[in-house]
């Protein structure tokens, strides 16, 4: 405390030291996050592009540097580009999908009808089931011998044969596809039902009071006010997809080949299939570059056009 | 509030530490005195814990002081465990694995003869240390074993109007074709990447094929190779074999030869306990040498795992890695795991129990002729993750050559 009334004395150094002091304040209180965040979230980025930059061989010894050796490694990889588009595709895809029919379900978990919390509840199911499970049960309700889906559709004359769906690539992909929009759902609805309960009621009156169409509220009034929602919701999604690994892993294994890899499960079959450490951690910056500018971009197109609304 | 600062400071940083220090902490055992070792031993089967467990609380009544710390890991995770261990610097005293020669390669192992005693080492069946060499020094622990052979339903045989089982390719498809039209599938193949590299060298060395050439360099696209892929892309095609091979394991394809609806696979002495028995116990079935393109000299795939002794902490652990492997090593030890797990002995002592089942007898009688994957060839675990994930694809519409070139380059890459 001495400091204080030293410098409120002191006319030639106007209450500079107390301002950094304020400044400081909450610093006992944000320390410990502070230190979690870099333990947690800093740390292994640095661990991760430090690795990118070692020789290691293939026992997981540690030869020294490797200067862009793993860099230059991995964009010789015949497969990183289409597996750069195909994980391009499967975010948007899940997130696009996801995001619509949530929009749906979330405006039907908003409406009053009798039994809404059994529906809610339903709707949180998959969520709480664990991915890995749910993608297991997926992968064998695909399979070609034993699977439910191929005897349904057989039993009721669509398919002459049974399909082995996850062997061939665009059919894998779309199911994996499906199975992902099917474990985002509940997020997504839950977030857009939370925004819509935020919306008041009395801007919905002033437009029935103008006449508005029931089309034009929706356009005009709620999806701008669900801005907010949509926007979280988006970034946490495509952040999730992006990084999704059990699903693609335990579904097809990014097989056969490499033809339904994401960046994710390549970087895995880079690591401890091709025992290539070095190149794999390499890839895993690429990918945290390649989320970094996804929502930087995404952040930028939904803040411009009247940010303030 | 300068307390109160200190404390908040305090306490965050001791979260800190202590998540900084899991990850050591369960390390490297330096403060250990080297009486207590750490062993991670794979998982092949529910039984194999509760033998490990035993065998442990008995090496401990008996070296009073020494400790062995066991660890149990699944052979799925076995890879990236190991990885993980080496990079962390975090390796076990000793290792149950499939390879060793990279860890021979960056001096991180001891040489077996550092490691178990003379009447030990004299012991290990000859095929096997040589398999267990790097650069003319022994350093892997031949640990257990075993051979591939043709399996084939004696049922679905007989109901197709086939006598005995193929000896060349063109009989396999011919026989195969037969099995079809009886209404079961004719070959079983499994090339997901479960263990691609198995099935497809049993084919391509009874082409005189490999992995590498006569001077021990890579020559994983030899036209003897590329003949054998696609000669199995040929069966696919022709409709034979299970729909879609480059994803099917191993497991589904014995799974469905259990239930009498493949004709033939290729499969090991595990094969009937772990399984057949557990799906059909009166499955018909009968054991043949694999088939070969021209039916006169049939190869055996032989698979051997072994056991590697880490150096560490200045070489302090020696004496008790070496007491526990000597334990493990005496006959009446080791015939108990291989009895219990179906495997295939590689140390002498340990061999003749096993002959006394017919069922057995087949493989150990096969294991003279068999040939190995080049394990001890440090960039071999590289090039068999590269087979696993690519070399399906030349069933499913790649083209064979293109396919292991792109290995070749691989093997090449990796030394």
């Amino acid at each position: 405390m001495d400091g204080v009334t030293k410098a409120g004395r002191d006319a030639s150094r106007p209450a500079r030291l107390p301002g950094l002091r304020r400044a400081l304040a909450p610093l006992p209180w944000l320390a410990p996050a502070l230190l979690l965040v870099g333990a947690v979230v800093l740390w292994p980025v640095v661990e991760m592009v430090r690795t990118s930059l070692l020789d290691i061989s293939s026992s997981g010894t540690t030869l020294g540097g490797a200067g862009a050796a793993n860099y230059t490694d991995l964009f010789d990889e015949p497969d990183l580009w289409p597996v750069l588009g195909r994980t391009l595709l499967w975010v948007a895809g899940v997130v696009v999908a996801a995001t619509v029919l949530s929009l749906a379900l979330g405006q039907l978990l908003h409406a009053r009808f009798p039994g809404r919390r059994a529906v809610r509840w339903a709707v949180i199911v998959p969520w709480a089931a664990s991915v890995l499970m749910t993608a297991l049960i997926w992968r064998w309700m695909l399979d070609n011998d034993s699977g439910v889906i191929n005897r349904v559709l057989l039993d009721l004359g669509v398919l002459d044969e049974p399909v082995n769906w996850l062997a061939h690539p665009a059919q894998a992909l779309l199911w994996m596809m499906g199975v992902a929009v099917f474990v985002t759902l509940p997020f997504t609805s839950f977030v857009i039902l939370a925004g819509l309960q935020s919306i008041p009621g009395d801007v919905y009156e002033a437009a029935r009071v103008d006449g508005a169409s029931g089309w034009t509220t929706y356009l005009r009034i709620t999806l701008p006010l669900l801005r907010p929602s949509l926007l979280i919701g988006t970034i946490v999604n495509v952040i999730n997809v992006f990084n999704n690994f059990p699903i693609i892993w335990s579904m097809t294994q990014g097989g056969p080949g490499h033809a339904t890899d994401t960046t994710t499960t390549f970087t895995y079959k880079i690591a401890f299939f091709d025992k290539h450490v070095g190149e794999s951690a390499a890839m895993a910056v690429v990918n945290f570059l390649l989320i970094l500018m996804m929502v930087l971009l995404y952040l930028r197109a939904v803040r411009r056009p009247g940010a303030r609304a | 509030m300068k307390k109160q600062f200190i404390g908040v400071v305090a306490a965050g940083l001791s979260v800190v530490l202590a998540a900084a220090g899991c990850g050591k902490g369960s390390a490297s055992g330096d403060d250990s005195d080297g009486k207590t070792i750490r062993f991670v031993a794979a998982i092949y089967d529910d039984n194999t814990k509760g033998y490990w467990d035993a065998l442990i609380k008995d090496f401990q009544a008996k070296n009073p002081g020494y400790k062995v710390a066991l660890e149990m890991v699944d052979w799925a995770q076995m890879d990236r465990k190991v990885q993980t261990y080496v990079q962390t610097k975090q390796t076990p005293d000793v290792l149950n694995y499939n390879a060793f020669s990279d860890f021979a390669r960056d001096g991180l192992i001891y040489k077996a003869s550092e490691v178990v005693s003379p009447q030990v080492l004299g012991d290990f069946t000859p095929t096997f240390v040589a398999q267990a060499q790097y650069q003319g020094q022994q350093y892997g622990l031949p640990f257990i074993s075993s051979a591939r052979l043709l399996f084939y339903n004696k049922d679905l045989f007989a109901k197709a109007g086939l006598g005995g089982p193929p000896a060349t390719w063109d009989d396999v498809k011919k026989d195969a074709q037969k099995i079809k039209a009886a209404g079961a599938t004719g070959y079983g193949l499994p090339l997901g990447p479960e263990e691609a590299q198995a099935e497809f060298y049993s084919w391509a060395m009874n082409n005189g094929g490999g992995w590498v050439d006569a001077s021990g360099k890579w020559a994983v696209d030899q036209p003897a190779n590329v003949a054998a892929l696609t000669y199995l892309r040929d069966l696919t095609k022709s409709g034979v074999t299970q729909p879609n091979p480059e994803t099917t394991d191993r497991a589904k394809v014995f799974n469905q030869f259990a239930q009498g609806r493949i004709g033939m696979a290729i499969g090991g002495p595990f094969t009937r306990a772990g399984f057949i028995d557990p799906v059909n116990k009166n499955l018909n079935f009968g054991v043949a040498p694999l088939p070969s393109r021209d039916g006169k000299e049939h190869n055996t795939l032989g698979v051997m795992d072994v056991l590697a002794a880490f150096k560490k902490n200045g070489g302090k652990n020696r004496e008790a890695v070496r007491r526990f492997l000597d334990f493990f090593y005496t006959a009446q030890n080791t015939s108990k795991f291989l009895k219990l797990e179906g495997f295939l002995p590689v140390t002498k002592s340990a061999g003749d129990a096993l002959s006394s089942d017919p069922y057995m007898k087949q493989f150990v009688d096969a294991l003279p002729t068999s040939k190995f994957a080049p394990t001890s060839n440090p960039a071999w675990s590289a090039v068999a993750g590269a087979v696993k994930q690519d070399l399906g694809s030349a069933v499913s519409g790649g083209d064979p050559k293109q396919v292991l070139t792109g290995i070749q380059r691989t093997a090449e890459k990796a030394g």
